[in-house]
């Protein structure tokens, strides 16, 4: 086998299943970002996201049921940090520690307690999101695989340039970026930060849910214990790489996605796979130290 | 503020109050100050997560309330419940206690785990399989241990310092990379096949960190002859390593050079306000890179007595990354507000929680990870009235703790509404204001 045939068609299909949860989460946390609370929480809300998801879907055999509960899912799994660093000034980096978890233990709990599995849920009751082929344009190659996804891959598509649009050209978004960066001059301006906090950070809730449903039931049709498996941070770090522009968190998501499909790759080729887990992590922060001299000295303030 | 008794101090932690009451007694004071305690913020989010926890026992159909003897009797109940609860205190302890370092020091190191992971992979290695003196190689296997450690955490701090990269960003991440090596190494270079575990040789046993009582020698033999063989004291001298000790002294050190030396002095500085620590005189590049070495070096260090401490003979694949112990730690240390004292007695706590939980898995069939549940409920409660100082916006009048005495939730922890009516801080009063303010 030849190592160039690993920059194949299908490379470009399994690059879109990486990247689609990482992307819907990692819109979620721009949103916070731009409003100026840190959701570092996305990991857990995906997990949970996922196991709810995974929970409807098998109870109702329906799909839609499935990504319907793991976005109310998220969004109420949210309201901890939403509720918590808003009104009750509590620190946003304490709550989402504890709420990554809290998704653990209560995904894990729930598995045992409802489904009296541990490790995997699997089921041909659950039913999976489909692909929806869109005809012609799926067949031109090598760009075809972006008109073969998941209702949600689309949306998660769809929802960066509608970001860019909301953040950049309509005046939610200039409310939702007055109130991160003046927040007293928002308020001046008849805008209640409060109000735009929460729902900023229930909407990532509702993200970050479907980013989960995109991975146990468009990924594939399965619950793993633990299975968001660090794409919740990688979405946070996406975020900060792409300083909460919707486009470089497009193309912070697209790094891993891909890091993360040449590395499944790479085993064909005799590379462990221990190493090749660890790629994207590796990459990811690469490119951060790469960036971050840029950006360093306003965050530094802010985070570290 | 009718009732001339109270102190107008803010209630949180167990620290000393100056009583502004003369005529009452040294021990009508500490009652007070212990019931003001009790209604204090940390008991009271403890048992509204227990609470909680309940109910989650309820979805599964078990009766919370033998769920609970089930997880006390398992904890503290038994001599062998209270050596694994403290054999399992031991890691979470200690990296609770290089949590609290650099987190005190504004200095977010989430990568303990890491720290860890590579401290015992290093240190492991050197015990397995250097030659030499049996003592020489233990000492050598934690200096290398508390050094690849340190490393590990200096290069976050490098990274921050020279190129901005936020640590708590690195350190997250670096730890994959440390996780997946250390993997792959024990896997596929160091897999003794004779055993059931992906694991490597067993260590010599003279290279191990031993029971505090061996459990073959005479003291043992005398122990189990005059308490009897499951009595508390018994199991706990020979079912607990001396690591405990070591992570004893951790806790002593860690107080000390908080209070009394230059570096604890200026790194406490540094966790509540940078731009005044500058203005002292301390760069905060050198001591965010002492931090990191210190933060990492104690994690190294816990990390070495996991693989070598009795009963463990192997480096075993996914050890510290399963158990999860960094994170707990990191929970641990959140609800010590950092001090080494409350680190220590949250980890025997959070321990005694982990531990009964698995007995109490066993028993009714649960899964144990409610004590995941329990312990985030307790952070999450908590936080819906904490700030890190480092974090916090506001009016600090509060110091460093979290103001108020009044629960966060649940209405059944309130003993007595006119009495708190009457000692709410002023703190928090400062605090809801400014904070009125500045959301208008």
């Amino acid at each position: 086998m030849n190592i160039l045939d690993i920059f194949s068609e299908d490379l470009i299909a399994s690059v879109l299943r990486s990247l689609i949860p990482i992307l819907l989460a990692a819109i979620g946390g721009m949103l916070c970002e731009r409003v100026g609370i840190f959701n570092i929480g996305l990991e857990g809300i995906i997990l949970i996201g996922a196991f709810a998801g995974v929970a409807a879907s098998f109870f109702t055999n329906n799909w839609v049921a499935g990504v319907i509960v793991a976005m109310l899912a998220g969004m109420l799994f949210s309201l901890i940090l939403g509720y918590g660093s808003v009104y009750r000034s509590g620190d946003p980096i304490v709550l989402a520690v504890a709420m990554n978890i809290l998704a653990i233990g209560v995904t894990s709990f729930l598995l045992v307690a409802i489904f009296n599995v541990q490790g995997v849920f699997k089921d041909p009751g659950i039913d999976g999101i489909p692909t929806w082929r869109i005809p012609v344009l799926a067949d031109i190659p090598w760009i075809g695989p972006l008109f073969n996804l998941t209702p949600l891959g689309y949306l998660a598509l769809l929802l960066v340039p509608i970001s860019w649009v909301v953040l950049f050209r309509m005046p939610l978004g200039l409310r939702l970026r007055g109130v991160g960066e003046r927040p007293l001059a928002a308020a001046t301006m008849g805008v209640n930060p409060q109000r735009y906090q929460l729902w900023a950070v229930l909407a990532s809730g509702a993200l970050a849910g479907l980013g989960g449903a995109q991975l146990a039931l468009g990924n594939v049709v399965q619950f793993n214990e633990g299975m968001s498996a660090g794409r919740g941070w990688i979405a946070v770090v996406a975020v900060m790489l792409a300083r909460a522009h919707p486009v470089g968190v497009l193309l912070a998501a697209l790094l891993f996605g891909f890091t993360d499909a040449v590395g499944f790759r790479l085993q064909a080729f005799g590379l462990p796979q221990q190493l090749t887990d660890a790629m994207p992590y590796v990459m990811t922060l690469v490119v951060l130290v790469i960036v971050s001299r840029r950006f360093v000295k306003s965050r530094q303030a802010q985070v570290a | 503020m009718s009732v001339p008794t109270v102190t107008p101090a803010p209630v949180a932690g167990p620290s000393p109050e100056p009583g502004s009451n003369p005529t009452g007694g040294a021990a009508s004071r500490a009652l007070r100050r212990a019931l003001r305690w009790l209604r204090g913020p940390v008991p009271v989010s403890i048992v509204a997560a227990l609470l909680i926890g309940a109910v989650f026992m309820l979805l599964a159909g078990v009766n919370p309330l033998e769920g609970y003897v089930a997880m006390l009797t398992g904890s503290f109940g038994t001599g062998m419940g209270w050596s694994s609860t403290l054999q399992r205190a031991i890691p979470i302890v200690g990296l609770g206690i290089a949590i609290a370092i650099a987190f005190r020091a504004g200095v977010l190191n989430l990568g303990t785990e890491g720290q860890a992971v590579l401290g015992s992979l290093a240190g492991g290695l050197v015990a397995v399989y250097a030659p030499g003196p049996a003592p020489l190689i233990l000492l050598l296997a934690i200096a290398t241990a508390i050094i690849v450690g340190a490393l590990w955490g200096l290069l976050a701090a490098v990274l921050q310092n020279a190129l901005g990269v936020p640590i708590l960003l690195s350190t997250l991440l670096l730890n994959y990379p440390a996780r997946y090596f250390s993997s792959w190494l024990i896997r596929y270079r160091l897999d003794e096949p004779t055993s059931d575990l992906i694991a490597s040789e067993q260590l010599d046993p003279g290279r191990q960190v031993g029971m505090l009582v061996g459990r073959t020698s005479g003291l043992a033999d005398t122990l189990r002859d005059s308490f009897g063989s499951t009595h508390p004291i018994t199991a706990i001298l020979t079912g607990v390593n001396w690591s405990l000790v070591i992570v004893l002294l951790l806790v002593v050190g860690t107080a000390f050079m908080n209070r009394r030396t230059k570096y604890g002095f200026e790194s406490g500085l540094a966790g509540q306000n940078l731009e005044f620590t500058r203005y002292g005189g301390v760069k905060p590049g050198p001591l965010v890179m002492r931090t990191m070495a210190f933060s990492g070096g104690i994690a190294g260090l816990i990390g070495v007595l996991i693989v070598i401490g009795a009963p463990n003979t192997r480096l075993v694949e996914g050890h510290i990354v399963q158990t999860n112990y960094a994170w707990t730690a990191l929970l641990v240390t959140l609800l010590a507000l950092y001090r080494p004292a409350g680190v220590a007695i949250a980890g025997l706590f959070f321990a005694a929680i982990i531990v009964g939980s698995e007995a109490m898995g066993r028993e009714l069939g649960l899964s144990p990870q409610i004590s995941a549940i329990i312990q985030a409920l307790v952070i999450i409660l908590l936080a819906f009235r904490v700030t890190l100082p480092k974090f916090r916006r506001r009016a600090q009048t509060g110091g460093s703790r979290e103001p108020g005495d009044s629960p966060p939730s649940g209405p059944s922890k309130q003993p007595d509404e006119t009495a708190s009516s009457a000692g709410p801080a002023p703190s928090e009063t400062a605090a809801q204001t400014s904070e009125g303010e500045a959301g208008r």
